[in-house]
């Protein structure tokens, strides 16, 4: 390969690839290095063994932009699930949008009330959404940027939809914690608690925390549901890798990047690790800040921007449990439609809260959240014959415990989740045929994502927006001109929502325009 | 015989806050009457004497918030009021060490050196981050928070001052502003110290009084409502109010009485009276009522309108925003009698930092694990606390040669579980003993012999403050002080400006911005409101800048 291309991307997870393919179809001449063998990153579909394949790490689509599908003109087959709110006495409760019914059929009591808290966090979170597709407000005119928000609140949604009681509700509650919002609607219990835990899925925080009412609302961008791509997570990755080559974007795998160059403060493209050299005019790396920032040498910074590359929190809190199973569980009081659902483990939102206690002293929950779903009830290619594959997201799980990880911690904690599922799933230990268990570091092996961390960067209030991932550095570019960050630790997140990838490859073009 | 009578304004409640506001009001000439439940003033500025000889700080113990335009204005050092500043503290170990903070700089740094060397420029960036933000929000405190969502002038001044405030920062400096703000005190100190201890002797004013742990974000914010005040314009510093924090009530209370207004004690209010929207007075617990177009509640906002104004007269979601107004208790106070100075064996002889605020607590994880006991209903099993023993500078709180010492204990619940069943209820007795032991257990770590230096001892419980100062659940702030619950959120988004729902009813306590603490600017604000809107604006100095 000669020449020089327009851009690198570093890294083909999905945002890589949605950058790669914005760029290539704006005409830019584009490669994506890779150092695994696949694109897909977090988001991909692996094999299982025993004939099965499903969800290696991320497993359902929560909040993908709509902008992204149809600007990359994604053509995705999606089945949306229904929540199931499993409850420990049977009652399990069914939440589908803003209805609220019980598994077994008939009135759920608290029906009207999470009608009314769902259609509320909708709209809020529809208002927040819109930041999503843009890059933050800039703090650069000072506080007339906050007036930027303000601008957009009144231009967009805002006026037609949000009138003054609501924005003063959305001011009251955005900075706020998700146990106080959710408990001043409904008693505490599994309705509850699902929205706790969907509150804190991902991030080193409990529903008491401030803060958790944004990351509840930053989940329910396109309504709160939860959409199980045919062909597993891996089909939204492939397609945006087919939407980057259609484009004209090259991919290249066992190809990690080894450093950035970077000479007069300009980039000049990578060195990848088995030492060849590739020019670029621009690099976007969909790393972390910290290992961004070291692939291009962090004598090319100023040291305070080093010092606050190395601050950015990233402390994963979730582990994968990835079970195949010789035939599909039964879960009494459910029918088999709904065992085909979103299953959440969390009975209560205080039992989310008590589950985040030990994490903080580096152990691992004793009773976990657990959000888990069966995608080959609903995608039957997935396995052969009988075979079902479950697909598990627990948290809180220490990036290494106190002590490091042992084999023996390894089976204590895969025995911890399949007793906490079997409590609803009785015959569950009798089917499993094999098991794969990936903690916060084998994630973080796998992928360099810091800490394992689902969002790369800690998604609290102090690394959002205008200082996400942090503070000088939000606006995609990265310190050295021709460098900018495009995943998830950028501007607005992670989560499989392909909105900084195309945020970044647009900065990266309006630059060039310029 | 039941009494009443007419005034141009009535004040319920001789908190400080009340009485700061009867002030102004009486200042400005109008007939003000202030009723107070307690047959004593202040609420939880207040000193008694419940041993022989000895003056406790009942609840508040240090001051430092009070606003200094406040004092200068009402002229409260001529009624007494005198504040002894006090330096340095420490935190003791169990091993028999102690981190000392002195406020001499030299010193100071050689005693951070000592446990951890790379922390000694930590501390500098430390104090300047937090300086710089005092410096940011002390404009505010004299102002109202303006509403975001209001395009009235007034509102749009306040913005435009916030603005133009703001401005000034620049771009990296806003960015750590809004980082400052947003996070936790844990993960701000983790950016600048390495030392345990040292993290721990910090972190203290991030968790005093809230339902928030070290690591909860908006903890930063806290800590900065405990650095934003001075002594003698010393920014960050703390002192004694010489003869306890019941002076700065008395100075107010003779400010008032001065001014011409009138206090009735032993005054409990029953309800407040409304017709057509409009409030006509108050009616007492003994049947007496009082008429006035100006009624201000310095109790909290739930006690205000969820006990003592009529459901009716309240609109339904002003109703349902004062019931979600959190105000949780979290907070213990044991006020001790000493026979002597008791011996801390860690600390040279005569140590300075004796006379400052001392602590046992020697981590952020320890403090954190203090917070998850609170969150299931127990105090902490390693309580978390601030004490101090005032009567070394300030001899009138003890018998020559004895001591007086205050203890503040964080956590301690409210709605204290036992069996399964959280409730107040479960106060008793031999809980509030259990308390005390369980601090005293842990305070072994800086004076071993603390049992036997106790000549008498109170120990109150968040029930017992709710009781005695009908703070709702014991919480020391009349409300969390959390993002939902600060600035143009306090008490109630729409209300942020003093007034209510009720035409001529304010409310003028710590409920409202900018919150609780012995500061007087809620009452000071609210009384600006109020003449503003009585057609005496002009009768209000100004305060602010
Ligand atoms: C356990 C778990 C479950 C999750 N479940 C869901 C879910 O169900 N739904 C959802 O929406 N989100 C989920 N997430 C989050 C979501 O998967 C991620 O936020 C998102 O996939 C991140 O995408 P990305 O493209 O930014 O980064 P990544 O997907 O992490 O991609 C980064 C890529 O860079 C490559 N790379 C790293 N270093 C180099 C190098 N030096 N050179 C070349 N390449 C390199 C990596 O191999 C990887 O392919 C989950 C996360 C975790 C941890
Ligand atoms: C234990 C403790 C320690 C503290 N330590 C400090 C400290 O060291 N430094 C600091 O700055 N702050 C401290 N605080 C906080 C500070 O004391 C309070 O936030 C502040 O004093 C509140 O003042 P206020 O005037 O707003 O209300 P309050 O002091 O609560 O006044 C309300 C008044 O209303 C009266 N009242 C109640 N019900 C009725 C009724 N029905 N009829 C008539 N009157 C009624 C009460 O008796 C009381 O006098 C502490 C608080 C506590 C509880």
């Amino acid at each position: 390969m000669s020449g020089v291309f327009d851009a690198v991307v570093i890294g083909a997870g999905h945002n890589g690839l949605a950058a790669a393919a914005t760029l290539a179809r704006a005409g830019m001449r584009v490669l994506v290095v890779e150092r695994a063998k696949t694109v897909g990153g977090m988001a991909k579909t692996v094999d299982w063994g025993a004939g099965a394949k499903g969800p290696e790490i991320a497993h359902l689509l929560y909040n993908l932009s709509p902008a992204v599908t149809r600007d990359l003109k994604l053509s995705l087959d999606t089945r949306s699930l229904p929540t199931i709110a499993l409850s420990p006495d049977g009652a399990h409760a069914v939440m589908d949008g803003a209805s609220l019914i019980f598994a077994a059929g008939g009135m759920h009591p608290q029906a009207a009330d999470y009608a009314a808290l769902h259609e509320r966090l909708c709209r809020f979170a529809a208002f927040l959404g819109q930041l999503s597709d843009k890059p933050p407000p800039s703090l650069a005119g000072g506080l007339a940027s906050l007036r930027d928000i303000g601008g957009m609140a009144r231009l967009g949604l805002g006026l037609k939809r949000m009138g003054k009681a609501d924005m003063r509700e959305f001011l009251r509650v955005i900075l706020s914690n998700a146990h106080d919002l959710i408990l001043d609607e409904l008693p505490d219990g599994p309705i509850a608690g699902a929205l706790a835990a969907d509150a804190v899925r991902g991030v080193w925080a409990g529903p008491r925390g401030p803060g958790s009412v944004f990351t509840l609302l930053y989940r329910m961008g396109q309504g709160g549901g939860a959409a199980l791509p045919i062909g597993g997570i891996g089909a939204v990755t492939d397609a945006l890798a087919r939407a980057a080559t259609t484009a004209g974007a090259e991919l290249r795998f066992g190809a990690g990047v080894a450093s950035v160059e970077v000479e007069a403060d300009t980039v000049r493209g990578v060195t990848l690790e088995d030492g060849t050299k590739i020019a670029a005019t621009a690099v976007l790396s969909s790393l972390a800040p910290l290992p961004s920032l070291h692939l291009a040498g962090a004598a090319h910074f100023d040291v305070e921007t080093t010092r606050r590359a190395r601050k950015v929190r990233a402390k994963g809190t979730v582990a994968k449990l990835n079970i195949v199973l010789k035939s599909a569980p039964d879960i009494p009081g459910l029918t088999d439609a709904q065992t085909a659902g979103r299953l959440i483990v969390a009975p209560s939102a205080a039992y989310v809260e008590s589950a985040f206690n030990p994490v903080k002293y580096g152990a691992v929950s004793k009773h976990p959240v657990i959000e888990a779903v069966i995608p080959s009830l609903t995608d039957p290619s997935l396995c052969d014959g009988d075979r079902q594959v479950l697909s598990a997201v627990v948290q809180y799980v220490p990036h290494t415990p106190e002590g490091g990880w042992t084999d023996a911690g390894r089976a204590a904690l895969t025995r911890r989740i399949i007793d906490t599922l079997a409590a609803y799933m009785p015959g569950l230990p009798e089917l499993i045929e094999g098991k794969t268990l990936l903690t916060p570091a084998d994630i973080e092996h796998l992928t360099g994502a810091p800490g394992g961390h689902w969002h790369h960067a800690e998604m609290s209030i102090d690394q959002l927006l205008t200082v996400r991932p942090m503070n000088g550095m939000a606006r995609y570019a990265f310190g050295v001109s021709g460098l900018y960050l495009c995943g998830a630790s950028a501007h607005p997140g992670g989560d499989v929502t392909g909105s900084p990838g195309p945020n970044a490859a647009r900065r990266l073009l309006q630059e060039r325009s310029a | 015989m039941t009494q009443n009578d007419t005034y141009d304004a009535i004040i319920v409640g001789a908190g400080h806050n009340g009485l700061t506001t009867g002030c102004y009001l009486a200042k400005a000439g109008l007939r003000t009457l202030i009723v107070e439940k307690n047959d004593w003033i202040g609420g939880a500025a207040v000193s008694r004497s419940l041993h022989d000889g000895w003056t406790y700080s009942n609840c508040s113990y240090v001051c430092s918030l009070l606003r200094r335009e406040i004092v200068r204005d009402l002229d409260l050092p001529r009624f007494g009021l005198q504040v002894i500043p006090y330096e340095g503290g420490a935190t003791f170990t169990g091993d028999g060490d102690y981190f000392a903070y002195m406020s001499d700089h030299d010193a100071l740094r050689r005693e951070i050196a000592r446990h951890s060397p790379r922390d000694v420029d930590a501390y500098d960036r430390f104090a300047q981050t937090v300086m710089r933000q005092c410096r940011f929000i002390r404009p505010f405190l004299l102002r109202n928070a303006p509403d975001p969502t209001s395009l009235h002038p007034r509102d749009l001044g306040e913005l435009a001052f916030l603005v133009k405030q703001a401005h000034g920062l620049g771009a990296r400096e806003l960015g750590e502003t809004i980082r400052f703000w947003t996070m936790s005190i844990g993960d701000f100190l983790d950016e600048h110290f390495e030392s345990d201890l040292i993290k721990a002797h910090l972190a203290g004013s991030g968790i005093i009084g809230t339902g928030l742990g070290v690591y909860s974000p908006g903890t930063a914010y806290v800590l900065l409502h405990h650095y934003m005040g001075d002594v003698d314009g010393s920014i960050g510093a703390w002192g004694f109010a010489r003869g306890g924090m019941g002076a700065i009530s008395n100075a107010l209370g003779q400010a008032f009485a001065e001014a011409g207004g009138e206090i009735r004690t032993g005054a409990g209010i029953d309800r407040f009276r409304v017709r057509d929207g409009k409030i006509v007075g108050i009616a007492l617990e003994n049947g007496d009522t009082y008429d006035a177009p100006i009624v201000a509640s310095n109790m909290d906002v739930k006690r205000t309108f969820l006990r003592h104004v009529d459901r009716a007269c309240i609109p339904d979601d002003f109703h349902k925003a004062v019931t979600r107004f959190k105000i949780r208790g979290s907070s213990a106070k044991i006020n001790i009698a000493l026979d002597r100075m008791p011996a801390f064996p860690a600390a040279p002889p005569n140590a300075p930092f004796l006379r400052g605020d001392l602590h046992c607590s020697t981590s952020l994880a320890e403090l954190e694990r203090g917070y998850d006991d609170w969150k299931d209903g127990r105090w902490s099993a390693e309580p978390y606390f601030d004490m101090l023993i005032p009567s070394q500078i300030d001899p009138t709180m003890a018998p020559a040669g004895q001591h007086m010492m205050t203890v503040f204990v964080q956590y301690a619940p409210y709605d204290l579980e036992v069996d399964g069943v959280r409730s107040g209820a479960n106060w008793t007795d031999g809980a509030r003993d259990a308390l005390a032991d369980c601090v005293y257990e842990k305070m072994q770590q800086a004076i071993p012999d603390i049992r036997d230096r106790i000549v008498h001892s109170e120990v109150r419980t968040p029930l017992d403050i709710e009781r005695e100062v009908g703070l709702t659940e014991g919480n020391i702030f009349q409300g969390e002080l959390t993002f939902d619950q600060l600035l143009f959120n306090r008490p109630v988004p729409g209300y942020a400006d003093y007034s209510t729902p009720i035409d001529g009813l304010y409310m003028v306590g710590s409920s409202s911005h900018p919150g609780g603490g012995v500061m007087a600017a809620p009452g000071a604000n609210a009384a600006r409101e109020i003449l503003r809107r009585a057609g005496r604006g002009r009768k209000m100095p100004r305060l602010a800048s």
